[in-house]
């Protein structure tokens, strides 16, 4: 178990450090992928069943599937390097305010969630569909009803940021000229599958 | 496996994803390091949970989820959105807009 957990975690850290150094966002990708997939592997390892194949499903499912999708609609074929910093020592900041959140927040973790909780191991139907549909549907149905109220919230806010701004656009691409059909709009796609993305 | 040692894998993955929010430019690899902040905080919640053999944790990373779904909806709808006016990823493009 605890073998288990230290791999996981040599894991998890490396995939997250892939994610932030990356040059090419696709890397940046496929480096939280597998950041998932391992926190997925860690939730098993803690009881939360459910919560591991609800990862699975809906972060390296659908959410990941999504930023693929715009990252290479996106940056296909483009090699752009950063800008150089305007702001100066920002990275500086940035590493000790990492190593001070980091650290200040491990540091805690450690001293003084030692021997907090419950002895021994929780029951064997813990955080399996069964109990964690209980606790969803009774105790904690206020947040899930927020919770799809929010989804629904979402969905329906892309579809007001993309809409009227795309049947403006092939109206007025038109009338005036009249471009060849065959022609495509060079911003049409990507709009198309924000869209369709969000709708999902 | 001790329960404080996962709650301090979760800060330093949160710390990670704070480093990558800060210092890279590319709104979308900005946005993976603040997905990865999100799930950092998911990791304690089930850790605690496990700990205190309470599922009101895992009713918490649950949420996080379905949050994090919704705001990589928004989000990457955003990011398209701007791109197109401003083809280039940088986030310091937002910062010559004017109102």
């Amino acid at each position: 178990m605890l073998i288990g957990f230290l791999i996981l975690a040599v894991l998890a850290l490396a995939s997250a450090i892939g994610v932030v150094v990356a040059a090419h966002p696709v890397h940046s990708a496929l480096a939280l992928i597998g950041n998932v997939v391992t926190l997925a592997v860690l939730y098993l390892l803690l009881n939360a069943e459910f919560l591991a194949a609800a990862q699975i499903i809906v972060y390296a499912g659908a959410i990941m599937v999504l930023f693929l999708f715009v990252v290479t609609l996106l940056t296909a074929g483009k090699e752009e390097r950063e800008l150089p910093e305007e702001l100066a020592g920002q990275r500086l900041w940035a590493g000790i305010f990492a190593v001070l959140v980091g650290g200040g927040l491990a540091y805690a973790a450690v001293r003084y969630s030692g021997g907090v909780g419950v002895k021994g191991a929780p029951p064997k139907s813990f955080g399996d569909l069964g109990t964690i549909g209980q606790a969803l549907w009774g105790p904690g149905f206020d947040y899930l009803a927020v919770l799809a109220l929010m989804l629904l919230t979402a969905a329906l806010g892309v579809m007001v940021m993309n809409r009227p701004e795309r049947r403006r656009e092939s109206a007025g691409a038109a009338e005036p000229s009249a471009p060849p059909a065959d022609t495509p709009l060079p911003s049409e796609p990507p709009r198309a599958e924000a869209g369709g993305g969000g709708g999902r | 496996m001790p329960t404080s040692w996962v709650v301090a894998l979760a800060a330093a993955l949160f710390a990670v994803g704070a480093v990558g929010v800060l210092v890279r430019r590319n709104p979308l690899i900005m946005f993976m390091a603040a997905e990865m902040m999100w799930n950092a905080a998911a990791l304690a919640f089930i850790a605690y949970a496990r700990a205190w053999h309470d599922l009101s944790g895992q009713v918490m990373a649950f949420l996080i989820v379905g949050t994090a779904a919704a705001e990589v909806g928004i989000g990457l709808a955003l990011i398209v959105w701007f791109y197109h006016r401003r083809p280039r990823l940088d986030i310091d493009e937002a910062s010559r807009l004017k109102g």
